[in-house]
């Protein structure tokens, strides 16, 4: 997995590439948590390249999505693929983050 | 026990042990007597001594008082004879040499007046007549540089009225000798009035005195003390205390008991009293001590205490040698008498010891007489006679049940080798067996052999009882199923000849539980017949089990004219047909449970999709942990006989795959590899081989997190089995703690809000949302998780 970090004017863009899974959950963890105390509480994870993720990885996701409303930032997904939606669906999850279909789409709402 | 040392045989012996005992009362006998004998002589010995001394002491003192006496009533008539105040000088002087001249100790003496009592001019008038060197001698005495008056020889007698006896003294000038003198007041008659009208002395050598107390002996060093009033040592044969004063001598590093002595001494009392030695070596010493009369001086006999007892030292000493000598012989006695008593039985000892290492034929001491030793020794001689032969028909029965047990030994490899083992078999049938017998010959048995190219027959038999009349009946029964069993023959028919060759001879009433089946092998079905034995079971691929409920007849070797008829079975493609005997069911475990056909139904099901070697190893391995501890009771026979599918010629290996993963992360690369590699080769759609990995991920990810406790390598063992083409089966097996995750109950994760949801736990949600099917169980110490995807 490899993570592409981009600063755009509304927030920082975090792009997951590859496979998310329990070998290396760590990675993004990091790089969310090291976010988030740096008062970056605009965030959008893309999503557009990333092949799978199971539970780990959800569970990092769960978590910056509850540290940053806790500070009334934001926190959104975007470019799921289908069958990665599919895991987002069966999780629940969908109804918890607020995903977009594309990152421009998501841009707009930040 | 073997004693190699002499010496330390010695010392554990009887001999040193009855000279310990003896010495032990001697010494208490002797000690007693001693001790008191020692108490009353040395009292005894000082009453003795302390007579001793005080006679020597008095006797000493009247010797000193018999040389005073004359001396001393001597002036009595001199002085009355100088109360005459006519008598003349000469006349005097005449006294006083007559007087010198016969006393023998009186060596000198002087006649002194008041002054002018001889004429005007005479201020000082003293004769004095003296003996030196045999010569007597005359002169006056007194003058200016020789002013008499102030002497004390003078002044005491006159102040005191009375007879005085100086302190001694050396006299240079006179006699050159120790003296001493006595000084008798004069009285004259002057005017009617008797007045003091001079002295009349007598110088006494103190020579002889020395003597007398040099003459005192007592023990070996005691020695005799003359002191004079003021504590002066006036004789004494120790040189060290010549011219001292006792007294000094007292209080220079003596205890108050020699001061007070001293003391005592000085003031004129008499006693026997302990007290240091005066001399420069102080030894304890007694003292005996009286006072010389009229002279105020005493008389001393000191001598050491140790002396006093040096006798009896001696002859204590005396008699210890003789007690140690007499006791010497007495041991040496015992010693010497006691090992002649024990000698026969230290020989009987050795005898013994040889005949416990197995020399039966080792020599018994000769005894002659009939005392004690004589009876043990010919006790021992019978023992030794029983124990010989005893031994000798242990050997024989030992050798004979040796023989026994390695004909046993032979007849097993007879049975075993009888099995039939090379299980080839054409390619669409898999057949496996095995029989572990409960004794070293059994009476189960197992028998498949083809009876042309395209028929197998197969048997299995249980014969009622175990051991070696078990198995040579269980031997006649396969030797006539291998003779009667002819192709085209029913089965039914075998059975009931078989049977009734069985019942002709059979005088022991044994009887066998007996299934039988021709297979063919073209079509798959089965022809048997069950002769009263355990019910077969069949193992459908998906786990399905049932149990094949006939029975043909009884078992054979009962009636002869028992009946047998024959079943018909018909295999579906990889069901696996499983023969056992009851050794299985019956199998107990160290608390008497059976293992019992539900176990045994279990365990079948559990294994599914194995080959019939592995079936059966793992079933006999499961039903070794079940009886782990606990004997085997009887044979444990399996055979297990696999029709496979003949139109799909690939291999359950290629349906199978297993992965072995340590209980660490990063082995999941593993996992997407292989499903990675699988998905190609089974065309598994890309969807179910994301959902397959994440729940295998999942599975894994939970068993590595939380079932170990350790820190230890575990190994997780996952089987992904392509049940057909559109179904997946995932194994996996543990051996951490039990976790069912059937039980874990999942929240509703579609209702929850963000804060209701958990970080947790949503992995097993997916393993149950994405599978068709979860199945938990605890398999021993193992988890085991199957799950199957359909695709």
């Amino acid at each position: 997995m490899e993570l592409l970090e981009q600063k755009t004017d509304q927030c920082v863009v975090v792009s997951i590439n590859g496979r998310l899974d329990t070998t290396n959950y760590a990675i993004l963890e990091k790089k969310l948590m090291d976010l988030i105390e740096g008062h970056q509480e605009k965030i959008l994870v893309e999503c557009s390249n990333m092949d799978y993720i199971s539970s780990s990885g959800l569970r990092i996701l769960l978590m910056a999505l509850k540290k940053i409303s806790s500070v009334k930032g934001k926190f959104a997904l975007c470019g799921l693929q289908e069958n990665i939606n599919e895991i987002f669906e069966i999780s629940g999850f969908t109804s918890i983050f607020e995903i977009h279909p594309t990152k421009d789409e998501a841009l707009k709402v930040f | 026990m073997q004693i190699r040392f002499p010496l330390l045989r010695f010392f554990r012996g009887l001999a040193f042990r009855y000279s310990l005992f003896f010495l032990i009362a001697i010494l208490l006998i002797l000690f007693f007597p001693l001790l008191i004998g020692y108490g009353t002589s040395s009292v005894l010995l000082f009453i003795q001594a302390q007579k001793e001394a005080t006679i020597l002491t008095e006797q000493t003192v009247a010797r000193f008082e018999n040389v005073l006496q004359p001396t001393e009533l001597v002036p009595q008539t001199l002085v009355q004879a100088m109360e005459n105040p006519n008598i003349s000088y000469e006349e005097v002087l005449r006294i006083a040499r007559d007087f010198v001249h016969h006393d023998t100790i009186v060596f000198g003496t002087c006649l002194a007046f008041e002054p002018f009592m001889y004429g005007k001019e005479n201020y000082w008038y003293a004769a004095y007549a003296f003996e030196k060197k045999g010569k007597l001698n005359t002169r006056m005495l007194g003058g200016p540089g020789y002013d008499y008056f102030k002497m004390d020889w003078y002044r005491l007698p006159k102040i005191l009225n009375k007879a005085v006896w100086t302190e001694p003294y050396y006299d240079a000038g006179g006699g050159d000798t120790l003296m001493c003198t006595y000084s008798t007041p004069i009285y004259r008659n002057l005017k009617g009035k008797r007045t003091f009208a001079g002295v009349l002395t007598m110088d006494v050598s103190l020579a002889g005195f020395a003597s007398i107390v040099k003459s005192v002996n007592i023990f070996k060093t005691g020695y005799g003390l003359l002191v004079s009033q003021n504590g002066k040592i006036i004789a004494s044969p120790r040189l060290s205390l010549g011219n001292k004063n006792i007294i000094d001598i007292s209080k220079s590093g003596r205890g108050q008991q020699t001061q007070n002595a001293i003391r005592e001494m000085i003031t004129g009392k008499s006693g026997f009293t302990q007290m240091d030695g005066l001399e420069s070596k102080r030894f304890p010493s007694y003292l005996s001590y009286a006072p010389v009369a009229k002279t105020g001086w005493s008389f001393g006999i000191l001598f050491p205490e140790e002396e006093l007892y040096d006798d009896m030292y001696k002859f204590l000493k005396v008699m210890s040698w003789m007690f140690g000598i007499s006791i010497l012989i007495l041991l040496l006695t015992t010693i010497f008498i006691t090992r002649r008593m024990t000698r026969p039985i230290v020989r009987l000892v050795d005898a013994t010891q040889k005949i416990g290492q197995g020399d039966f034929n080792a020599k018994l001491p000769v005894r002659k007489s009939k005392d004690e030793v004589a009876q043990l020794t010919k006790a021992f001689a019978v023992m030794q006679d029983e124990l010989r032969s005893y031994i000798h028909n242990l050997e024989e029965t030992t050798t004979a049940k040796e023989k026994i047990e390695s004909e046993l030994n032979v007849a097993h490899n007879i049975q075993m080798g009888m099995l039939p083992r090379g299980f080839s078999t054409p390619e669409n049938w898999d057949l496996f067996a095995t029989l572990d017998p409960a004794k070293a010959v059994g009476g189960d048995l197992y028998d498949f052999f083809y009876l042309d190219d395209d028929h197998l027959c197969i048997a299995i038999g249980d014969v009622a009882g175990k051991g070696v009349p078990a198995s040579l009946f269980m031997m006649v029964t396969r030797t006539l199923l291998r003779a009667k069993t002819v192709s085209g023959t029913p089965i039914s028919v075998v059975m009931q000849s078989i049977n009734s060759e069985l019942c002709k001879d059979n005088p022991s009433q044994m009887f066998v539980t007996f299934f039988a089946g021709i297979v063919d092998l073209k079509t798959g079905e089965m022809e048997f017949c069950n002769a009263g034995h355990n019910y077969p079971y069949i193992l459908s691929q998906g786990g399905g089990l049932r149990q094949l409920k006939i029975r043909n007849g009884l078992p054979l070797g009962i009636y002869e004219t028992a009946e047998y008829t024959s079943g018909k079975f018909s295999f579906t493609p990889n069901e696996i047909l499983v023969l056992t005997t009851d050794g299985i069911t019956e199998a107990l475990n160290t608390s008497n449970d059976f293992f019992g056909e539900a176990k045994l139904a279990a365990s079948l099901a559990s294994l599914a999709n194995r080959n019939t070697k592995v079936l059966t190893e793992l079933l006999i391995g499961e039903l070794k942990r079940f009886s782990t501890g606990a004997e085997q009771a009887d044979d444990i026979t399996i055979l297990a006989l696999q029709y496979k599918d003949s139109n799909k010629q690939e291999t359950m290996g290629d349906r199978t795959s297993q992965i072995k993963l340590l209980n660490q992360v990063s082995e999941l690369d593993k996992i997407v590899l292989k499903i990675e590699e699988l998905s190609e080769r089974w065309n598994i759609p890309a969807k179910a081989v994301l959902e397959i990995t994440l729940v295998l991920e999942e599975l894994f990810t939970n068993v590595v997190f939380y079932a170990f406790d350790d820190k230890e390598i575990h190994y997780i063992t996952v089987d992904i089995t392509l049940v057909d083409e559109h179904t997946l089966q995932l194994r996996l097996e543990d051996d951490g703690k039990p976790f069912n995750l059937l039980e874990k109950q999942m929240d509703d994760v579609f209702t929850q809000t963000i804060d209701e949801r958990k970080i947790g736990g949503l992995g097993i949600h997916f393993v149950k949302a994405m599978m068709k099917n979860v199945e938990y169980e605890r398999s021993g110490n193992n988890n085991v998780v199957i799950v199957t995807k359909n695709f």
